[in-house]
C-alpha cells in the first residue's frame, strides 16, 4: 500500500480513467451465482464429474490401494486386539504397532511424506473395555525416534514422553511395550510425543483410543470413528488441507450410507495441528453429545460442537427423513479445503 | 605486407587453423560427457525438488477463471491442485498437467467469482510446492472485440497522440524566438529526454523484476538499451556526412520522435496491462494532468527544427511516430501482455532516448562554437528535467 508511485503508476491511473471516461469499459454485468439451484443433485456425484458451472470445491479420488487404507473401512474399523485372559482373570488385549514412513496420496497427484502407525492415517482405532489390560508393542521402523503417548490413566514410564524412560523416545529399529489398565472409560486418543511435537503429530502419528464402560453403552445400529486432522503439505506450519480419517473430501465423494431410524454413534476426535479449533456440524438434524465419552449422560443436544486439539466426544443421532445430508466443519474454510462429507440416508 | 609474412599466417583458414579452433570444443564435449556420466565427483542430486511455475496472466470470464502459466524451473513439473480463496477447486490443464521446462499451459477453473472482489489463487505441484497469484479486483477480462479495441485506441490517443500534437502546435510561436532561446529549448528537450530515459530505465528494471529468472531481465535490458543506442548512433553517423545542417536537424527530430514513440509504447503496454488486472481508479483529473505532462514531449520533438520549414506532412508524421505507439502498446498490453516484450521495449526506449539526448548535446555544442557550458544550456537542461518532475508532483 505504501508503495511509491512512479510515473507509470500514474499512467495506469490516468489510462484507467480514460477507459471509463470513454464509456466503453467492458461489460461488467453482475455475475450471478446460481449454485443454490440443483445443489443436492450435484453433490451426489463425485466432484470430478460435477457440473463445473456449480463451482463446488472438491477433488476426486486418490489411489487407495497404493495408500494401503481406505477411509470407508477406517470408519468402521475398531481394533480390539488379540484377546486372552490373564491368570488373575483380567482380560488382556495385545496390539502390535509399527511406525513407518510412508508417502500417502492425500489429494489426487500430491503425495504427503507421512509418518504413520501401521501405514495409515489415522493410526488404528484401539478399543478395549474399562479395566482390561492393554499391551502394545510399538516397533519403530522409521528413521526417527517416536513414541506412543496415550490419554488416560497409566504409570509415568508408560506415558510415552521423552524423559519418562525408554518408552518416551523409541529409537529407529527398536521397540517398546506399553502396558497399562484401560481407564477411565471414554473416548481418548494416542499420538507421538517426541519433539518437535507439532511436526510429529502433523505428519500423521495419531489415532483414537476407545475405552468402553464395563456395562457397555446402549446399543446402536452403527458405530463410526471420525478423526479430524489437517495436512500441512508444504511444511510451513499451516494446514493446506483438512480431512476426516486421512483423505480430504472422501465422504463427500463417497457418502456414508445409513437408514432412516437407524441409531448412529460417532466417536469424534480432533487432532488438528496449527489451527486452534475444529468443529462438527450435522445438517438437518441434532445429536446428543457426550464430551470425552466419560459419562453415559449427554451434556448437550445440538447440531454443532467445537473441539480444540485433543478434545473428543461421542455423538448420537437418528435421521427422520431420507436424503442427502452434509456434515462438515463449521469452520467453513476447513470444509472447503477437505473436511466435508455426506450422509446418504436411505428410506 | 603479405610478402614479408609467412604463408601460414597469411592464409587464415588452413586446415590446421580449423583443427586448432575445433580442439577446445571437442575437449569441452569430452568434459561435459564425462561430467554427465560420472557427476565429476560431486553429489549434485538435489534433496528437494526445485520447481518454478510462473503464473503469467489470468483471464476471467463469468463463472470461469483461467491461468496462463509457464514452467520456468529446471525440470518437468505437474500441476496437482488448485485452491481459490481457501477452497480446493476442480480444474483442467491444457495441453497437459505435466508441463515441461519452459513449456506453457492453461489452467481452467470453473468458479463463480463475484464482480469487484479479491481472489487468491494457489497452485500446488505434485511435489507440494505452492505458487500463488492474486486477483486484486475481479472483473471480466476484456476480449479483443471492436468495443474494447476502440477504447484502448482512445486511451492511446489521449495519452500519446493528442499531447504530442498539442506540443507541436507551439511551432509557429517558437519559430519567432531568437537563437539563444532556441538553444535553450534544445537544452530543455535534452533535459526532458534525460528524465524520460531514467524513468524508462527504472520501469524496465521494475518490469524485469517480474520476469522469470530464466529470461535474465537485467541482461535483456542491457542488450535492448545498448543495441538501440548503437543502432541509432550508426544510423546518425552514416547520414551526417553528406547532408545539410537542416536535414541533420530533421534527422534528430525523427530520432527524438522515435525514442519518445518507443517510450510511449512502453507506457501504452503498462496502461493496457493495468486495465486488465483491474488497477483502475476513476480520474478525469488525472487524465488532464497526464495531457499536461506529455505535451512537453511534443515540444521536444519540434525543438531541433524550429529554424527550418518542415511540411505539414512531416510534422504530422513526427507526431504520429511519437504518439501512436501508445495506441499499439495499449492494444498489446490489453490483449496479450508479455513481461518479456515490455522489458525489451522499455530497454530499447531507454537506449533510444539517451542516444537522442547525447545527439542533441552534440548539436548544441556545434552551434555554440565551442563555448563550454553557457547558462542557457545549464538552465535549459535543468528546466526540462524539472518540468517533468514538477508536473509529476502536481498530478500525483
Amino acid at each position: 500500500m505504501d508503495k511509491k508511485i512512479s510515473r507509470r503508476d500514474f499512467l495506469k491511473l490516468g489510462g484507467a480513467g480514460l477507459v471509463t471516461a470513454a464509456g466503453t469499459a467492458a461489460a461488467m454485468t453482475q455475475t450471478t451465482t446460481n449454485n443454490k439451484t440443483e445443489h443436492k443433485s450435484h453433490l451426489l456425484q463425485p466432484p470430478m464429474q460435477m457440473d463445473h458451472g456449480e463451482g463446488l470445491p472438491g477433488v476426486g479420488d486418490v489411489d487407495y490401494v497404493k495408500n494401503g487404507f481406505n477411509p470407508s473401512e477406517t470408519l468402521y474399523d475398531f481394533d480390539y486386539g488379540t484377546v486372552s485372559t490373564l491368570p488373575n482373570g483380567q482380560t488382556l488385549r495385545e496390539y502390535e504397532i509399527i511406525v513407518i514412513n510412508k508417502n500417502i496420496e492425500v489429494v489426487p497427484g500430491i503425495e504427503f511424506p507421512a509418518w504413520t502407525y501401521n501405514g495409515r492415517i489415522p493410526g488404528p482405532t484401539l478399543r478395549a473395555t474399562e479395566g482390561d489390560r492393554i499391551r502394545i508393542t510399538m516397533k519403530n521402523g522409521s528413521n526417527h525416534p517416536h513414541s506412543m503417548h496415550f490419554h488416560g490413566f497409566h504409570p509415568g514410564e508408560m506415558d510415552g514422553v521423552p524423559g519418562t524412560g525408554p518408552g518416551g523416545n523409541v529409537q529407529p529399529g527398536e521397540q517398546f511395550v506399553y502396558e497399562f489398565d484401560a481407564e477411565p472409560f471414554g473416548l481418548h486418543l494416542y499420538h507421538c510425543h517426541v519433539f518437535p511435537l507439532a511436526r510429529h503429530i502433523a505428519k500423521g502419528l495419531y489415532g483414537a483410543f476407545i475405552v468402553d464402560p464395563k456395562e457397555g453403552r446402549p446399543p446402536v445400529d452403527k458405530e463410526m470413528i471420525m478423526v479430524m486432522h489437517g495436512i500441512d503439505i508444504d511444511f510451513d506450519d499451516g494446514n493446506d488441507f483438512y480431512a476426516v480419517n486421512g483423505i480430504p473430501f472422501y465422504y463427500q465423494n463417497h457418502p456414508i450410507q445409513i437408514k432412516v431410524g437407524e441409531k448412529i454413534r460417532i466417536y469424534l476426535v480432533n487432532i488438528l495441528e496449527f489451527d486452534l479449533i475444529n468443529s462438527f456440524h450435522l445438517h438437518a438434524n441434532f445429536f446428543y453429545y457426550y464430551p470425552t465419552g466419560t459419562s453415559l449422560t449427554h451434556s448437550e443436544f445440538t447440531d454443532t460442537i467445537i473441539q480444540g486439539q485433543a478434545q473428543r466426544g461421542i455423538l448420537e443421532f437418528t435421521y427422520k427423513y431420507p436424503g442427502m445430508y452434509m456434515f462438515h466443519a463449521h469452520v467453513t474454510e476447513f470444509a472447503e479445503l477437505g473436511w466435508n462429507g455426506m450422509f446418504e440416508v436411505l428410506a | 605486407m603479405t610478402n614479408q609474412t609467412s604463408p601460414e599466417t597469411t592464409n587464415r583458414f588452413t586446415f590446421r587453423t580449423f583443427v586448432l579452433l575445433l580442439l577446445p570444443i571437442l575437449l569441452l564435449a569430452g568434459v561435459i560427457y564425462l561430467f554427465l556420466r560420472t557427476g565429476g565427483g560431486l553429489d549434485l542430486q538435489s534433496p528437494v525438488p526445485i520447481e518454478n511455475l510462473t503464473i503469467e496472466r489470468y483471464y476471467l470470464e463469468r463463472g470461469h477463471i483461467a491461468l496462463s502459466v509457464q514452467n520456468t524451473g529446471p525440470e518437468t513439473l505437474t500441476v496437482a491442485s488448485v485452491i481459490i480463496n481457501e477452497a480446493i477447486m476442480p480444474f483442467e490443464v491444457t495441453p497437459s498437467a505435466d508441463i515441461p521446462r519452459l513449456g506453457r499451459a492453461t489452467i481452467d477453473v470453473n468458479y463463480a467469482w463475484t464482480e469487484g472482489e479479491a481472489y487468491a489463487v494457489r497452485v500446488f505441484t505434485s511435489n507440494a510446492v505452492p505458487f500463488d497469484v492474486e486477483i486484486p479486483v475481479a472483473f471480466v477480462t476484456p476480449e479483443p472485440e471492436a468495443k474494447t479495441f476502440w477504447s484502448f485506441t482512445l486511451i492511446g490517443l489521449y495519452v500519446g497522440v493528442i499531447p504530442i500534437f498539442l506540443g507541436i502546435f507551439w511551432l509557429p510561436a517558437l519559430r519567432t524566438l531568437g537563437k539563444n532561446w532556441m538553444t535553450f529549448l534544445m537544452a530543455v528537450t535534452a533535459g526532458l529526454l534525460i528524465f524520460l530515459g531514467l524513468d524508462t530505465l527504472n520501469e524496465a528494471f521494475e518490469e524485469a523484476a517480474e520476469l522469470p529468472a530464466t529470461f535474465q531481465g537485467i541482461g535483456l535490458i542491457g542488450i535492448g538499451a545498448v543495441a538501440a543506442y548503437l543502432l541509432l548512433e550508426m544510423v546518425g553517423r552514416s547520414q551526417s556526412s553528406d547532408r545539410s545542417e537542416a536535414s541533420q536537424r530533421l534527422s534528430i527530430a525523427w530520432r527524438i520522435a522515435l525514442g519518445i514513440g518507443i517510450h510511449n509504447l512502453g507506457e501504452g503496454l503498462a496502461i493496457g496491462a493495468a486495465y486488465n488486472v483491474g488497477e483502475i481508479a476513476l480520474g478525469t483529473f488525472l487524465v488532464v494532468g497526464f495531457i499536461i505532462q506529455n505535451i512537453t514531449e511534443g515540444l521536444g520533438i519540434i525543438a531541433p527544427i524550429l529554424r527550418d520549414r518542415p511540411t505539414i506532412g512531416q510534422l504530422a508524421l513526427l507526431g504520429l511516430i511519437g504518439g501512436a505507439p501508445a495506441i499499439i502498446g495499449a492494444w498489446i498490453g490489453g490483449f496479450s501482455p508479455s513481461p518479456f516484450l515490455a522489458v525489451l521495449f522499455l530497454a530499447i526506449g531507454t537506449g533510444a532516448i539517451f542516444q537522442v539526448a547525447v545527439e542533441i548535446g552534440r548539436f548544441i555544442q556545434k552551434d555554440l562554437n565551442r563555448e563550454a557550458m553557457p547558462v542557457t544550456v545549464f538552465s535549459g537542461v535543468l528546466t526540462g528535467m524539472l518540468l517533468l518532475w514538477v508536473t509529476g508532483i502536481f498530478i500525483k
